[in-house]
């Protein structure tokens, strides 16, 4: 009885705080992937501004594409869906059109980063961070790796961390044998399947949240892993090495968006320019150092960028074939 | 008088009723109502009925992962069991104040968020941790033992974190066990494990089985357990059912295997109560 009674006095503060929040124009709903911005970054621009932030966290694109569509609508105003939710939040009619006169600071991104497959003509979505997979190894212990097949070697017994997901997972596979990260061809997927079986023995194991500590910990000495997270590990153990896999990865694409129906647009695009801000930019990337789309704070060439963007492929909506990837997984575990 | 009692009755239970009539009732209703839906390629409904979520749960992958989540809680269940009866056996020739002290002690760690004291094992059991550095520093081992990301991991923090639901109502029904009984065991000749067989055993076996399902259903789906110490190489039902309603946005699929656990659920439930049983002792301790 004890948990229903907090249960329903969390209830209760939240219909609360959903009460005030629709009073106060001076404020701007922001629902973004957790650790993503620096607090101080939130706090600076209410400081500047005087807009409140509510800000709200996910853990995947599902999960935020579930508190979108189960909230009223205005209930956000900025979210941050990557590449394939873009597409699919458009299909559905969920967000509304950007419009870049509003954004001082729109020169600062890079136009590598514009024009993307899910949205050719950035109608609904502006970049905001690029992450990619890669693969990271301790050299002090490993010989050089350059690809997905290297990590097949008995020596690596139980030494490899993979992501806990089962579509950049499965798709590096389907990448090491040479098909498209988004190919559902069953035959593809079993040969997939066989690869992962090859390497079974040399997985320890899956993690999405924190898979940098496997490797600064030393439990294990490869991973693949997301890039930010790969140069965290590094700014603790210089001895490990970061490679963009010769037979591809997979790019995913964090976009600012507004929500249809959002109630506070005006603030919407103030937060976003915000964001774009060079000194701002930078502010994240120090934090978490994923690719930034803002071209005065880039910390790659452009020709490296365009290596990193034409070597690695978007995930895409594979649509109900999604089922096919989850019957494979259930299958590896 | 009665009259005024009865008021009084159903002015205290509204809350609770509507209570379970709205978060447990309509949820479950919910639950079972999608079970029997299509899925679409957003992750939405297609409000039309069909039996084919049931039939997937017979996939070969699936029934194996069935097996394998009531092989690990069978495991716990079991581990949960050998370690509640000396305890509780072992607590009654203690002091009263003793006695009470320990039995805190046993629901101390609620206190504290299951999935932080999770987390806390992996300091313990990793690789470099405090139980492989101890035992290398000793020179009791040389390499590293692999107390984690494998079964043993799992089974570890399944014990730990469940071990309280078996302590507890097998204490209690030890607790209850007339001395006197024990004691002319013991007087007529019988040994200590002849003692616990014909003794104490057949006075506690309910206690023993409303503990084993305070154990293995939740065994069965503490997918953050699988997760975090089992590294996410293996697959519970919990861990099939959240990815559904996640990752593969399938959520009649994941309502049909939750209505799957239930009935599962119910079933033992039953045969518990065809041993005897009583449903009290299942709600409080």
């Amino acid at each position: 009885m004890k948990k229903a009674r907090i249960f329903l006095l969390v209830i209760c503060g939240l219909l609360m705080t959903g009460c005030t929040s629709n009073k106060d124009s001076q404020i701007v709903n922001v629902l973004n992937w957790s650790s993503y911005i620096p607090d101080e970054v939130i706090k600076d621009f209410e400081k500047e501004t005087g807009i409140k932030v509510n800000y709200g966290t996910y853990s995947s694109n599902e999960e935020l594409l579930a508190k979108v569509s189960s909230s009223k609508e205005g209930t956000y105003d900025v979210v941050f869906p990557s590449d394939y939710m873009v597409e699919l939040m458009i299909g559905k009619n969920m967000l509304e059109e950007m419009d870049i006169s509003q954004l001082v600071n729109y020169e600062n991104i890079d136009e590598v980063f514009l024009n993307q497959s899910y949205d050719e003509n950035n109608k609904y979505s502006l970049p905001f961070l690029l992450a990619t997979s890669v693969i990271a190894y301790n050299s002090e212990n490993i010989p050089k790796i350059t690809d997905y097949k290297d990590l097949l070697n008995p020596a690596y017994k139980n030494d490899i961390v993979l992501l806990d997901d089962e579509r950049i997972t499965i798709g590096a596979f389907l990448q090491a044998l040479r098909y498209d990260i988004n190919d559902y061809d069953d035959s593809h997927l079993e040969e997939a399947y066989n690869f992962y079986n090859q390497m079974k023995d040399n997985v320890k194991a899956f993690d999405s949240d924190s898979p940098k500590s496997f490797l600064i910990t030393n439990e294990t000495n490869i991973g693949i892993l997301w890039n930010a997270e790969a140069i965290l590990a590094q700014d603790h153990n210089s001895k490990i090495k970061i490679v963009y896999p010769k037979s591809g990865y997979a790019l995913s694409m964090d976009n600012y968006v507004i929500v249809k129906g959002a109630n506070h647009i005006e603030n919407a695009y103030k937060f976003i320019d915000y964001l774009l801000r060079d000194d701002v930019c930078q502010k994240i990337i120090d934090d978490y150092p994923y690719i930034s789309t803002n071209k005065n704070t880039s910390n790659y060439s452009e020709e490296e960028l365009k290596n990193i963007l034409s070597n690695g492929s978007y995930i895409k909506n594979v649509s109900e074939n999604i089922k096919k990837f989850d019957r494979l997984w259930a299958k590896m575990k | 008088m009665n009259k005024k009692h009865s008021i009084e009755k159903y002015l205290f239970t509204i809350p609770v009723i509507i209570y379970s009539l709205l978060l447990i009732l309509l949820p479950l209703l919910y639950v079972l109502l999608i079970s029997f839906f299509k899925s679409d390629s957003y992750g939405g409904m297609i409000y039309t009925f069909t039996l084919s979520n049931y039939i997937e749960i017979f996939n070969i992958t699936y029934v194996r992962i069935f097996l394998k989540s009531i092989g690990i809680a069978l495991i716990t269940t079991t581990i949960c069991l050998f370690i509640a009866y000396p305890f509780a056996i072992s607590l009654m020739s203690k002091k009263e104040t003793t006695r009470n002290l320990l039995i805190k002690l046993v629901m101390v760690p609620f206190l504290t968020n299951s999935l932080i004291r999770t987390y806390g094992w992996i300091v313990l059991l990793r690789k470099n941790g405090i139980i492989n550095s101890a035992l290398i520093g000793t020179g009791i081992i040389n390499s590293p033992l692999s107390l984690m990301y494998n079964n043993i991991g799992i089974i570890i923090g399944m014990v730990y974190t469940l071990l309280p639901f078996m302590i507890l109502p097998v204490y209690s029904a030890v607790s209850k066990v007339d001395t006197s009984l024990i004691e002319a065991s013991y007087d007529l000749g019988a040994s200590k494990i002849k003692t616990f067989t014909k003794v104490y055993l057949p006075l506690t076996i309910s206690g023993a089985f409303n503990g084993s399902l305070m154990v293995f259903i939740p065994a069965i789906g503490y997918f953050f357990i699988t997760d975090i110490l089992g590294g996410g190489k293996i697959m519970i039902i919990g861990n099939l059912i959240k990815n559904q309603f996640l990752t593969a946005r399938n959520w009649p699929f994941g309502a049909a295997i939750s209505i799957f656990l239930i009935i599962m659920t119910l079933l033992l439930v039953r045969i518990y109560k065809q041993l005897g049983g009583k449903m009290d002792d299942l709600g409080g301790m």
